[in-house]
């Protein structure tokens, strides 16, 4: 199959791969670049595992080709840190929420609510639209309130107001 | 942490998470393995037929192909070894590649190895397997009685078994009531967000390294040892990060050794990552039970007799599944203490997937017979559901307990259970509530509850902890996490015994060749039974620590004491640190504590939608007693994860086959999973009745919300419906389930 040349930006550095026409942008990722913080947890497009952000905007990185994404700007689990490698608050509000078990989903809703919260950090003050926000991807460890927890105190509200919270 | 006597019931944030969040976790598809090749499955596309060939040209003559095998090209392939019940597989092979017939559908046919995934998928689209069909069996009771053999001569019934003694006939004819009923445990998917997955490279000396996600790795060194002709010695097996298991990751599936072949053919590193519409078709599922029941009371409420009927899905070969329903046989009497107590077992071969255990294993079907059953029981007396689990319960002083069914329960209070239960839901205020409702005409609440009681760890498990020279301790354990923080929580209970800080103590854990012996880490085991056994190799430490100074200064060994990493004897006083700077000190324990019974109680309060069936979950309370808790953050965690788990088995989750034998629910939106759109307000307590057989205290947690939630809401929807025959009303209790029920 012919391959494509193309230029991927991830995490502020340039890659630049020959690839072919159908690989994912998935597959690009963690077998090209070797950005293995990407999972792969259903390839269709609904567990949000794989979750990207292209251009700002959070993509499943399984339901794009790599092509698609010439030129653009991708952020990845591991550009989320500091370069003095200091956890972005989501990562460390999702540990002191204990917001990740096997923590194969976290690196999706990490890059979900990384991108949410850095269009409008105001998502977190309204219960419905940080449920309809949280509802995109799957977890099968936490059952999920930890999550929300974690995003609102990432958000700076350290007063989540769930009042089903329980502990 | 500045005191150390508090370590255990600290909410110690996890070491795991520094990396897991940054995205540095190590998962098996995250390797990077030299020269390594992609394999991928060709299944079989029916559900029961005869394997008349399978022709491989094209696929092998596909560029960056490097193999296209089936059995016959692999003649030297172990059969698949049965996981418990050598019984249940005479004259039952499981060749891992099918030889001449196939039993189930996606049943592996043949395997293609290539230079990446895709290319290794496009070979696999090219093969052609040829099969004639066979008629198809989809239900276990259907299946035990068909003439249809699975297995010709060998029947279909893998396993049949009794307990409790045969119920006085007379039990049933002078009871003031009698209830029956029939429940279907439907199948599930286990759903873990990381597939199966596996990498082997085959070494230069014969032997084999064996990357693996799962949950009991010295029994899969065994077993590929055992098949390939290798010592075990010769196996290495290494369990990197895991995303989730839950009872799926525990097994010696076919595509293992069919993986391990194909990397011994090539001479070359072979990986298998296991696709979602893999995963869904399974091999495995879980639940799978058809059960019939009949309780007789008197009109106090007392039970009299119990009896239950389970025939159990095992699909198509029954290793990995035959015994689960014989777990749910000897936990079928629940928290009660029942006169004339009757179980009959059958584990049935189908054309459905193998099933396996599942996140509870057998408990969640046993907990939900018998508290679906008591609920009906209630509502025909017309009496108080709490009421009639109180007239009933094994109470305190009985323990320890001996089951008619073969346990011995270790302790409980589950009156108290119920009691915070009722509290924390207001039980009295909903009753007001729907009494309000019901007399005002609005949309009918149900108030459900279920009192379980869960049986956790088996057998035995290995731990041992050495003092290093620079001051840190390394705990070793035959346990294996999957996720539930481990390096967090079994430090945790060394530094406790030993009287230091946490952060000195580091675990290690899933690899064969630095730990000598393991079980590995399911039946919410690990704490219970590997930290039992960390716990007492701690002791032990200190003892051989203790005996090598008196040795050292030549003092009577009472006369050594031990505080806090320091040890003394009138002036001297030494640390463990230049113990061990003197030579290795380490202790091993393997220790098998009883099993131990942890219990709870879950309320639901529900609404149902009278046009459209749609349940509304408006409240559920969790009360569990998982003994002495060593890190709640972790074990609160997994209480909330599993309860939302057993929500899904109540209301979203079920496994469906069209006629034919073909899974209809492929892909993650046909399978429903809950979200967080499907949490309902839950709160949870906790009461604490220590394992009174170790000196630890914990029993096992892990897997309570999957036995505890199902019950309770099925009971709640049972009584806004007002049901008073309930077999219609089964899970997942989808909207057309709930309005055709009600009708």
């Amino acid at each position: 199959m012919t391959l494509v040349h193309l230029t991927l930006t991830v995490n502020g550095r340039a890659y630049d791969l020959d690839v072919e026409p159908r690989r994912t942008l998935a597959d690009a990722l963690r077998e090209d670049c070797g950005l293995t913080g990407t999972h792969l947890g259903c390839e269709h497009g609904v567990c949000g595992a794989c979750t990207v952000l292209v251009d700002g905007e959070a993509v499943r990185s399984c339901l794009m080709f790599a092509v698609q994404c010439d030129g653009a700007v991708i952020r990845t689990v591991e550009g989320l840190a500091g370069a003095d490698g200091t956890q972005h608050p989501l990562q460390a509000a999702f540990s002191a929420e204990h917001a990740l078990q096997c923590g194969f989903c976290t690196p999706g809703f990490l890059m979900l609510a990384a991108g949410a919260l850095e269009a409008d950090p105001g998502v977190v003050g309204d219960a419905e639209r940080l449920r309809e926000l949280l509802t995109s991807n799957l977890c099968r460890c936490t059952g999920y309130e930890a999550i929300r927890r974690a995003v609102v105190a990432a958000a700076g509200d350290q007063h989540p107001g769930q009042p089903e919270s329980g502990r | 942490m500045s005191a150390t006597s508090d370590v255990i019931g600290a909410r110690l944030p996890r070491r795991e998470d520094d990396r897991l969040v940054r995205g540095a976790g190590c998962y098996v598809g995250d390797l990077r393995i030299e020269g390594c090749l992609d394999a991928v499955f060709v299944r079989s596309e029916a559900a029961h037929g005869v394997l008349r060939g399978v022709d491989l040209d094209a696929a092998r003559a596909l560029p960056r192909v490097a193999a296209a095998w089936a059995y016959a090209d692999l003649p030297f392939l172990p059969d698949v070894p049965p996981m418990m019940d050598p019984d249940s597989v005479r004259g039952r092979p499981w060749p891992p590649l099918a030889t001449d017939r196939v039993r189930y559908a996606g049943q592996p046919v043949a395997i293609v190895v290539g230079d990446d995934r895709y290319v290794a998928e496009d070979a696999r689209d090219a093969v052609r397997a040829d099969i004639d069909p066979l008629p198809v069996l989809l239900d276990p009771t259907d299946a035990a009685g068909s003439d249809v053999q699975l297995f010709p001569g060998s029947g279909n019934v893998a396993a049949e078994k009794e307990f409790g003694d045969p119920i006085d006939g007379a039990v049933w004819e002078q009871a003031t009531v009698v209830v029956e009923a029939s429940y279907r445990q439907q199948l599930l998917a286990h759903t873990y967000m990381e597939n199966r997955a596996i990498l082997v490279r085959p070494e230069d000396d014969g032997g084999l390294t064996v990357w693996v996600s799962h949950q009991a790795p010295h029994r899969l060194r065994r077993d590929i040892a055992g098949g390939f002709g290798l010592r075990e010695e010769q196996v290495h097996v290494i369990v990197p990060d895991v995303g989730g298991a839950f009872g799926g990751k525990s097994e010696t599936w076919p595509e293992y050794f069919v993986v391990v072949a194909a990397a011994r053919r090539l001479g070359r590193p072979v990986r298998w990552l296991e696709d979602r519409a893999e995963a869904l078709t399974g091999p495995p599922h879980g639940r799978g039970q058809n059960q019939r029941v009949r309780m007789a009371a008197d009109a106090d409420g007392r039970i009299l007799a119990y009896e239950l009927h389970i025939d159990a899905d095992v699909g198509g070969y029954p290793h990995t599944g035959s015994f689960v329903p014989m777990a749910t046989s000897m936990m079928a009497t629940g928290a009660y203490a029942i006169p004339q107590v009757h179980v009959r077992t059958r584990a049935v071969v189908t054309n459905t997937a193998p099933t396996a255990p599942y996140r509870g294993a057998g408990r969640p079907e046993a907990a939900s017979a018998i508290e679906r059953t008591v609920d009906l029981l209630a509502h025909r007396l017309g009496r108080d559901p709490g009421e009639v689990r109180r007239r009933n319960f094994i109470w305190p002083d009985a323990f320890p307990y001996d089951t008619p069914t073969g346990f011995t329960y270790d302790s409980g209070d589950y009156a108290k259970a119920l009691e915070v239960a009722l509290n924390e839901l207001d039980y009295d205020g909903w009753r007001a509530e729907q009494a309000r409702r019901a007399a005002v005409g609005e949309p009918p609440i149900g108030i459900g509850l279920c009192t379980y009681v869960e049986r956790s760890g088996a057998g035995e498990e290995f731990g041992a902890v050495e003092a290093c020279a620079d001051g840190s301790f390394v705990a070793l354990s035959g346990c294996c996490s999957t996720g539930q923080g481990h390096e967090t929580s079994f430090p945790q209970v060394v530094a406790a015994v030993l009287g230091v800080e946490p952060q000195r103590v580091r675990l290690i854990e899933r690899d064969t060749a630095i730990i000598p012996q393991g079980i590995g880490s399911f039946a919410s085991r690990s704490m219970q039974t590997g930290g039992a056994a960390l716990h007492r190799a701690a002791g032990r430490l200190i003892d051989a620590a203790r005996q090598r100074i008196a040795e050292r200064w030549a003092v009577p060994v009472a006369e050594v004491t031990y505080e806090a990493g320091v040890l003394t004897a009138g002036e001297r006083s030494a640390s463990m640190a230049d113990v061990a700077a003197g030579g290795v000190l380490r202790a091993d324990e393997t220790y098998a504590p009883p099993e131990a019974f942890p219990f709870g109680a879950y309320g639901a309060v529900v609404e149902v939608d009278p046009e459209l069936g749609k349940v509304s979950v408006l409240r559920l309370v969790a009360v569990d007693d998982y003994g002495v808790v060593v890190n709640p953050l972790i074990v609160d965690g997994q209480g909330r994860g599993s309860t939302v788990q057993g929500i899904g088995q109540a209301l979203y989750e079920d496994v469906r086959y069209d006629s034919d034998g073909l899974v209809e629910t492929r892909s993650l939106l046909d399978y429903l999973v809950p979200t967080i759109s499907e949490l309902p307000p839950t709160r949870f307590a906790e009461t604490c009745t220590p394992n009174p057989n170790t000196p630890l205290g914990a029993k096992g947690a892990g897997e309570a919300g999957c036995i505890g939630a199902p019950p309770a809401i099925v009971n709640a929807v049972a009584d806004a419906l007002g049901l008073r025959e309930r077999d219609a009303l089964q899970m997942p209790l989808t909207p057309y389930t709930c309005w055709s029920a009600a009708r």
